[in-house]
């Protein structure tokens, strides 16, 4: 009979492994790797300029002179993906983390201060919680005026609720654990248990929690600029590129190629994600 | 405590929560200092500065904001919420002639990804691996990673311009007039004014956007269905049954859905907020005349009235859904009563 070998190590090794085992989890790093790079090589292997007009040559379908075709504007609608690669994926990064980090703060507030603070701010979590992230989105820019930095602003104000809440829930389950008590005992200041000894330990679960939120962020911020909450149109940006091809049906070109774009990054960004939560922290599995 | 204990609470909550709404969406719109004027009224007209006075006037946008706020909450409760800036119409109008439209929608995409999703969750997890649960796990992903807007053009094209199956956008083909106000569902109200002809084209009209609309609900149902039916299925009741000799089906059916199906309602409740959120972007690309179409128009000309009303009403149906699912939830599982 075999005797049962159990391997040290083997649980760290999971994780690079549960990866490498999907050919989709592999094939979805590779893509949003690839994203990135082509965001960053833009400049460098866009063949036009993303704001160059060749009025002659408008509505051109896809050929050799132009990938992807041009849109009404005779502008070429390959040089305009890439280079909205360049806004779409930081905008995704800064609208997430911005959240977190105003979710991260007032969540741990309430679940530190408990009492009446506590049970004010998730209440307000309950009722911004209650406006869906467009409409909400709508109602800020209908205060701010629409732009990039309006955007970003209005996925903020949507999501932080969401992050605070799971922060409170970390940082009252970190504060009566041994350690703190012992950093109690031995008289570290209230401030430093919280900030050395709660906040960091709960840091990582949160970010995770950010980082599975990034392609649903592009995603977010895409629709609002296709409802022309986002940047002037001239900037070429994904989703205000569809938009452009909503009176081209027929010109499918135009709309097809941005919408592939956010299409394959946000699928590839979801898996490496799903994949990332399975393997680093059970406690946030879902399904 | 019983059920009428448990739903009185909610109930108890529910005008504070609505309350609480007004104050957030007028904080909201209010708390930076914007520019209707420009947004509304002509170059020439925002020059004059008698002409910008009696705009602002007119809207109370002259005077503190707690006292707008006041005004405000006082005139919601006569069922005045202001008079829209950019149609003159009373704000309470345009919401209800609006509405409709859109829990049309998106009850009929709740309703499909209930009817796909659920069904294709649990054979997923029943056939766990096979070609079914490919599919399923492939559905809940791009269900929830598509652009919807993307979708909807792409579905325009295709079906509407390419193969010619679905009619061209909007809510009823112009040639039809619409039926008599009753619920103010052209599908319903038209089989009630038992016009079938005009019922069969709403119905048509209505196909596309909700099967667009329904595909991040339908994404979200089949994933928690499936997860949840893996969890039920590893249970020791149902290996009980198994080994009692029960029918497979009879056990997927009758011991496991069942039970799976309870956080997959919870979960309904919570995805019709990403419902009303896409629902707005589908009525912009189907020219469905419902609040997202008007949310759009009053959000991009600033148009503070109407966008606070759609706040308002989107938020308390979004409150109201889950205080429903809520109730279904406790009347079908005891346990959460108790606690």
């Amino acid at each position: 009979m075999q005797p049962v070998v159990r391997r040290r190590g083997a649980r760290s090794l999971a994780v690079p492994r549960s990866l490498v085992r999907s050919p989709l989890a592999v094939g979805s790093v590779i893509v949003v790797a690839a994203w990135v790079a082509l965001a960053a090589a833009a400049p460098a292997i866009a063949p036009y300029g993303p704001l160059a007009q060749d009025i002659a040559d408008r509505l051109a379908p896809p050929g050799p002179a132009h990938w992807f075709g041009t849109d009404p504007l005779g502008r070429d609608i390959l040089s305009r993906v890439l280079y909205g690669a360049r806004l779409s994926i930081p905008v995704g990064i800064a609208a997430v983390a911005l959240a977190v980090l105003l979710g991260t703060v007032i969540g741990s507030v309430a679940g530190a201060a408990g009492g009446v603070v506590d049970e004010a701010i998730m209440r307000l979590t309950d009722l911004m919680l209650a406006f869906p992230t467009v409409i909400l989105a709508m109602i800020i820019s209908a205060a701010l005026g629409a732009g990039i930095r309006n955007a970003v602003i209005a996925i903020m104000v949507a999501w932080w609720p969401t992050y605070a809440r799971f922060a409170r829930g970390l940082v009252i389950g970190a504060r009566d654990r041994e350690y703190v008590e012992a950093a109690r005992a031995v008289g570290a200041s209230p401030m430093r248990v919280f900030l050395r000894h709660v906040l960091l330990n709960i840091l990582s679960p949160i970010v995770i929690l950010g980082t599975l939120d990034v392609g649903r962020a592009i995603l977010t911020f895409a629709s609002l600029s296709f409802l022309g909450l986002g940047p002037p149109p001239q900037i070429p940006e994904w989703g205000s590129e569809i938009a452009a091809g909503r009176d081209y049906l027929d010109q499918w070109w135009i709309a097809t190629f941005p919408g592939l774009a956010i299409l394959t990054l946000v699928v590839a960004l979801n898996v490496v994600g799903d994949g990332l939560r399975d393997a680093l922290d059970p406690r946030l599995r879902k399904a | 405590m019983n059920l009428q204990t448990y739903v009185g609470r909610r109930m108890l909550v529910l005008p504070a929560m609505i309350l609480g709404i007004t104050l957030l969406t007028f904080v909201l719109s209010h708390a930076v200092p914007s520019d209707p004027i420009a947004a509304n009224l002509g170059d020439q007209a925002a020059a004059d500065p008698a002409i910008v006075a009696a705009f602002k006037h007119r809207w109370g946008l002259d005077r503190p904001l707690p006292e707008q706020y006041l005004v405000y909450l006082r005139n919601l409760l006569h069922g005045d919420m202001g008079v829209s800036i950019t149609t003159h119409q009373p704000v309470l109008t345009d919401l209800s002639q609006h509405l409709p439209a859109t829990i049309e929608l998106a009850m009929a995409a709740m309703l499909l990804s209930l009817l796909l999703g659920i069904p294709l969750g649990i054979f997923s997890a029943v056939r766990r691996d096979s070609m079914v649960d490919q599919i399923g796990r492939g559905v809940s992903l791009l269900g929830v990673s598509m652009p919807v807007f993307w979708l909807g053009l792409v579905a325009l094209f295709v079906f509407y311009a390419r193969l010619g199956w679905a009619p061209s956008a909007g809510q009823l083909s112009p040639r039809l007039a619409l039926p008599p106000f009753v619920t103010g569902f052209v599908v319903v109200d038209a089989l009630l004014a038992g016009q079938t002809g005009t019922a069969t084209d709403a119905l048509a009209h209505l196909a596309l956007p909700a099967l667009v609309l329904a595909s991040s609900a339908l994404g979200i149902i089949t994933r928690m269905m499936r997860g949840s039916m893996l969890e039920v299925l590893g249970e020791d009741y149902v290996r009980t049954a198994r080994a009692k000799g029960l029918a497979p089906r009879r056990i997927t059916f009758r011991h496991a859905a069942r039970n799976a199906l309870l956080p997959v309602i919870t979960v309904i409740g919570l995805s019709f907020g990403s419902l009303l959120s896409g629902a707005v972007v589908t009525e912009t690309v189907f020219a469905w005349p419902g609040l997202g179409s008007y949310a759009f128009l009053s959000a991009t000309s600033l148009d503070f009235p109407a966008i606070m009303g759609v706040g308002i009403v989107v938020a308390t149906v979004y409150i109201v859904v889950n205080l429903l699912v809520d109730v279904a939830y406790a009347m079908v599982d005891p346990r959460i009563r108790m606690g």
